[in-house]
This record gives C-alpha cells, sequence and structure tokens, in this order.
C-alpha cells in the first residue's frame, strides 16, 4: 500500500515539472522494469484497445505504427483517425508482426500481452530488440498476475493510476501539456458522475453484478471481482457488489448470484464472439428464460444494464461508463 | 444378491444430500419443502429463488451428475471386460481427446461462429475420434483375439496423440487467457451448466446403457477369460464387441458433451466394485452403476463447498478424492 501511494505522489509530483518539454533521456520505471526513452518516439506499436485509444486522445495516431487485440469498435470520435492505422491482428500479434513494424516504443494494457509470460513477447525480448516497453501502472501497481491468467486486485482499483498512466505517456512523447489538459477533462468527468449519483440518496442495500461472459451459455458465468474496475464503479457510486472475489475476473455460480439477489445486472457487450453468451442478445434471453435467472429482482425488474465490454477493464472508458451507470441508477427509481 | 433393496434409499439419500448441500446455505426444511410441494404433498408457499436454486440448478444437477457417474463407471467396467485390460476406460479410445478438440475448435477457432455451443462441438468431435480410432483398429486387423484387444487400445492411444495435437495447435493459434480459462473449465469437466431439459438425455441414455450391459452380464463373464472362451461358448464375439463398445461410446460422449471431461470415474469404480462385491458381472454391472452415481454426485458437492465462494471443477474432486480412497480400497482387498 505504501508502494502504491509512493508511486502515485511520485508521478503526480512530476507532472508540474513536465510543462517545461521532457527531459531526454527520459528514465523511468514500468510495471517493474526499468525503461529508457531516448527521445520523443517518432512510432509505437499498441497492443491494446485502451492504450491505443488514450494515444488518439493525446492527438498521437500519427505516431502509432500498429494496434492489436480490439473488443469493441473505437470510440466514434476517432473512426477516421483509426482507419490510417493499421491493425495487426485483432487478438494477440505476433513477435514479429510487431517487430516488423520498427517501433521505437511498444505499449500495452497488459502483462499477458507483453511480461514474464507474454503472448506477444516478454520485456527482455522487446530489450534485446532494442525497443522500450511500458505496460500501464493499473495492470500492476495492486495486482497480481502471477496465479491466475487474469490475475487479482489486492487493493481496489482507482483511477489515479489510469491518470499516472496518462501522464507518463503524455511525458514520454513530451506532450504533457495535452496529457494534464485530459486528465483534468475526465476528472471532472468522473467527478460529475459520482454526485449525480450521490443526489439519488439511493438505499444502502443496493447491490449489482457485472456479467462479462461465460465459456457456455447456462454454466457459472464470468462476472467482476470486487477489486477490478467494475468494483471501482459500484464503490464510487456508493453499490455493493454481490461477489466478493479479489480475482479480477471470478466465475461465481448462478446459484450463488441468485441468492444474492442484486438490485441491477449490467451484462458486457462486445464484438467479439467467441463464446454464445457474448452476444448481448444471448446474455438477455439467457436472463429473462432462465428458471433461475429469471426469478432475480433485476431480471423481473428489467433493471438490466448493456455496457461495452472495454469499459470494464481499466481504460478511460470507465469513466464514461461511470457516468452511463450513474445514468441508470437514476433511471432505476430506487430512491428511498 | 440381497443387498439390492438397499439401492433406492441409497440413491435417494444421495439425492437429497446433492440438493441439500451448495454454494449458498438453504436450511433442510426449504429443501424438503420444495420436494414435497413438487410431489404434490404440500402446497406451502416458498421464496422464488431458493426453490429455484433447490429444484432448478441443484436438483437437475444432482439427477445428471448421478447418470454421468453411472454412465461413465459403466463405460470403464465394459471395456476393461471386453479388452482385458484392467487400464481400460473411455478415455483410453480417443473419446476424451476427440471431445477436447471438438470444444476447442467451436469456442478458439470459431468453427460455427457461435451458434454451435461448446458442448455440440464435444459430442461431434467424440464420435468423431471413436470413429476414426474403431476405423484404424480395423485396418491394423483388430479381430476378435487377444490380438485385436491390444489393437484398438493401440488405435486409441495414436487417436488420442493426434486429436491432443489439434487441441494444442488451435490453442496455440489464438487462445487468450479467458479462452485458455474457459477451455481449462470445460476439460475438468463441469456441472454447472445443467438444467432440466438435460434430463431427457442423460436418464434415457444411461437406463439403456445400463439395459444393454444388464442384458449381456453372461458375455461380459465370459469375455473376461478372453474371446476365444467367450466364442466358444457360442458367444457371437464380433457382435457383441459392436453392441457394448458402440453403448460405452455413446453414453460417455453423451455425458462428455453435457459436463465436459470428467476423468477418473471409469478407471476407479470398477475396480473399488470389483474388490467389494467380486468379479461376476451379475452383481457387478448394477453395483457399479449405482456406486459410480453416488461417487459423481459427492464429488459435484465436494467441488461445490472446497474453496468458498468458488465452484473447482468436478474433474480435480474426482481425482483428489477418487485416487486416495481408490489405494485404500486396493491396500485393503489385498490385505483380505
Amino acid at each position: 500500500m505504501l508502494r502504491l501511494t509512493t508511486a502515485i505522489v511520485a508521478t503526480l509530483g512530476l507532472a508540474p515539472m513536465a510543462f517545461a518539454g521532457t527531459q531526454y533521456p527520459l528514465k523511468l520505471t514500468s510495471c517493474g522494469h526499468e525503461v529508457t526513452i531516448e527521445k520523443a518516439p517518432e512510432s509505437v506499436v499498441s497492443v491494446g484497445q485502451s492504450t491505443t485509444e488514450i494515444l488518439y486522445m493525446l492527438g498521437l495516431s500519427d505516431k502509432v505504427a500498429g494496434t492489436a487485440l480490439w473488443i469493441n469498435p473505437v470510440l466514434p470520435e476517432f473512426a477516421e483517425a483509426d482507419k490510417t492505422v493499421e491493425r495487426l491482428s485483432d487478438n494477440a500479434p505476433s513477435f514479429e508482426s510487431v517487430l516488423a513494424k520498427k517501433p521505437e516504443l511498444v505499449v500495452t494494457p497488459y502483462e499477458w500481452m507483453i511480461g514474464p509470460q507474454g503472448a506477444v513477447g516478454t520485456r527482455e525480448m522487446f530489450d534485446d530488440a532494442k525497443i522500450a516497453s511500458w505496460i500501464m501502472p493499473t495492470e500492476c501497481v495492486g495486482k497480481d498476475n502471477t496465479q491466475s491468467m487474469d490475475g487479482a486486485r489486492k487493493i481496489l482499483f482507482d483511477t489515479a493510476l489510469l491518470y499516472q498512466g496518462i501522464s507518463e505517456l503524455a511525458e514520454i512523447f513530451d506532450v504533457s501539456d495535452r496529457g494534464e489538459k485530459l486528465i483534468a477533462d475526465l476528472k471532472a468527468r468522473e467527478e460529475a458522475a459520482v454526485e449525480k449519483a450521490k443526489a439519488l440518496d439511493l438505499p444502502a442495500d443496493v447491490s449489482g453484478v457485472f456479467w462479462y461472459s461465460s465459456a457456455d451459455i447456462e454454466i457459472d458465468p464470468y462476472v467482476a471481482g470486487i477489486n477490478g474496475v467494475p468494483g471501482w464503479m459500484l464503490s464510487k457510486l456508493g453499490v455493493k457488489n454481490v461477489v466478493t472475489s479479489e480475482e479480477e475476473w471470478p466465475t461465481v455460480g448462478w446459484e450463488t448470484i441468485a441468492k444474492s439477489n442484486p438490485t441491477f445486472i449490467v451484462a458486457a457487450e462486445m464484438n467479439r464472439r467467441r463464446f454464445p453468451a457474448d452476444d448481448i442478445a444471448v446474455k438477455r434471453e439467457y436472463l429473462t428464460s432462465d428458471p433461475l435467472a429469471k426469478e432475480m429482482e433485476a431480471v423481473k425488474k428489467d433493471r438490466i444494464l448493456t455496457m461495452e465490454a472495454n469499459a470494464m477493464d481499466p481504460s478511460v472508458r470507465a469513466i464514461f461508463a461511470l457516468e452511463k451507470l450513474s445514468d441508470a441508477l437514476a433511471g432505476f427509481g430506487l430512491a428511498k | 444378491m440381497g443387498w439390492f433393496w438397499l439401492a433406492p434409499p441409497v440413491l435417494a439419500a444421495a439425492l437429497l444430500f446433492a440438493t441439500a448441500v451448495g454454494e449458498t446455505r438453504i436450511p433442510l426444511s426449504t429443501v424438503v419443502d420444495v420436494l414435497a410441494v413438487k410431489l404434490g404433498l404440500s402446497a406451502r408457499a416458498i421464496d422464488a429463488i431458493d426453490f429455484s436454486v433447490i429444484w432448478h440448478y441443484r436438483m437437475s444437477r444432482a439427477v445428471v451428475a448421478a447418470c454421468g457417474g453411472a454412465s461413465l463407471a459403466l463405460s470403464g467396467l465394459i471395456l476393461q471386460a471386453l479388452l482385458r485390460n484392467p487400464l481400460a476406460e473411455p478415455y483410453l479410445l480417443g473419446i476424451s481427446a476427440g471431445a477436447s478438440a471438438g470444444a476447442v475448435s467451436v469456442t478458439v477457432a470459431g468453427f460455427g461462429a457461435g451458434l454451435v455451443s461448446m458442448s455440440a462441438g464435444a459430442f461431434a468431435g467424440g464420435l468423431t475420434a471413436f470413429a476414426l480410432v474403431a476405423l484404424l483398429a480395423q485396418a491394423a486387423g483388430g479381430g476378435a483375439g487377444a490380438r485385436g484387444a491390444g489393437v484398438i487400445i493401440l488405435a486409441g492411444i495414436a487417436g488420442s496423440q493426434m486429436f491432443n495435437a489439434l487441441t494444442a495447435l488451435i490453442i496455440a493459434q489464438s487462445a487468450s487467457a479467458e479462452q485458455a480459462r474457459g477451455i481449462m473449465f470445460w476439460l475438468l469437466g463441469n456441472l454447472s451448466g445443467i438444467r432440466w431439459p438435460d434430463i431427457w438425455l442423460a436418464l434415457p441414455m444411461v437406463l439403456v446403457g445400463l439395459g444393454v450391459t444388464l442384458w449381456h452380464v453372461r458375455s461380459l463373464d465370459a469375455f473376461t477369460f478372453g474371446a476365444e472362451s467367450a466364442a466358444a461358448i457360442g458367444i457371437d464375439v464380433r457382435r457383441t464387441q459392436v453392441v457394448l463398445i458402440g453403448t460405452a461410446t455413446l453414453i460417455t460422449a453423451i455425458m462428455v458433451s453435457l459436463a465436459g471431461a470428467i476423468g477418473f470415474v471409469g478407471l476407479v469404480v470398477p475396480h473399488a466394485m470389483r474388490i467389494l462385491v467380486g468379479s461376476r458381472h451379475g452383481r457387478l454391472v448394477p453395483a457399479t452403476a449405482l456406486a459410480g452415481a453416488v461417487f459423481l454426485m459427492i464429488s459435484d458437492v465436494v467441488s461445490r463447498i472446497a474453496l468458498p465462494g468458488q465452484v473447482l471443477p468436478i474433474g480435480v474432486v474426482t481425482a483428489l478424492v477418487g485416487a486416495p480412497a481408490f489405494a485404500i480400497i486396493m491396500i485393503r482387498g489385498r490385505q483380505r
């Protein structure tokens, strides 16, 4: 915990200095790995939708030489910019396809892409190729990726980590002024959404569950753990998560979920079609037709909210999703 | 034969136990109320969620667990007798490997574009693999004799290796962390997707399987001394092999498609029963079916309560609980 606080304080402390322009070579520690940036990178490969969208928001789309690992359509305001960027793969790209773009930097939101067991490669492989690698701090501060594939969060996700990531990326590219403006905008939206929910004066027993997908429609679903982004949204809005696991995406039986009888259900929507339950229509059909699921209060009162899947992983979309959830809570008619 | 009257009460007690114990705590009185209402003995009002958990979720799951355990144990018994190999069990004939490959082609390779469920893929894969193994054994000259029994086991090993390689190939191409988890979940067996409609498949299949096996107890006894001895007392060796192995394959493939690959039951239960009731199939067949049913129901209960808030794959439990129990029975049996 001390390390987390120190890390955040250190970053926030750095930010005002950065307005003067980044001093190169820039040395920083990214997920425990020493990285040296010699100059503002001219080309970057981003393995993950959330880092790609942050780069777009920082006005750096012309520096992005390739992207990969997409789960939802790009934010509409960047549809044009995204067309000019090559998509190496919708899933994990190969190490060689990343190297072929000859980037000066690779960035990713996930250690299972670039990390000790990285699907793309290890940090050392990129070091040897003289390519700097950077991972979102949301992936490793307070998160343990060694015990399970999706990892477990020991402490609650916080947007401070997201802002730290934006700030670091902005510093790497010497656009700290843009970074600070983006962070200020996002913070304002986050606060407004929280205020809105507070104004609702919700009863203390309101609870929710986030359903990501299921490997087969009727089996135990993947739901959001207590400390991930959905857990953060719920705690920000003063709502209880019916799931108590620290795993990022634990499987929890429908029996446990139904007995907890959540006030509302947030169901993920995604382009991916790997499991039948990836389809939001299939999810809704299941909830309303399964003899157990349909008895839940959330289903009977039609409190099922559709949300983009990647808003449930650490990204700027988490803040947009917080706004959406806050608005939805207002519409549920739950006020005391 | 005097102990056969024990079968219905033992089954009923195991069913009640499996229905009363689950992920969440529901009082036994509520369980009894639900059963009474369902049997038309009571009209008491029960909380809709409690009712659904007990009736739609736990009860259906317990019944299918019983059918599955009986099917897998019977398959193992048939194969051990026919192939005169104590290590024979359903998976030896490539059924499990084929089912895995089928499931993986649906989930990872996107075969069927999300419209075909993983279980349908598993069923098709299991049958395909067995058909290939049977053809290979035929081509290699697997006949009625002792050599024939050896050939089909070798063919099964070859088939399993090929389908395992296919699974590895598909996973290596495109698996993500979440997919790998989804597959693991399924490869180790999982009963959480069971609802009442599945029983219309499971129950008739196990009854047919049990009927066919009971019809052939004399042949099974004869095969224990080799196919030549069976032929010598006037048994149509070829026809019996086709009917019995076909039955074993079908009931296994059905169970694998419903609940995933659950190992160990087909191997352990028949051996344990042989030690307890002797090797005459007239007693061995019903004892094996009963013990398999009870074993899998109890394993499923353990899988649900061993770790609080989390459900273990049932295959892990059958192996972890079954192996030591089997060892004890084996040692005791030898001392006697």
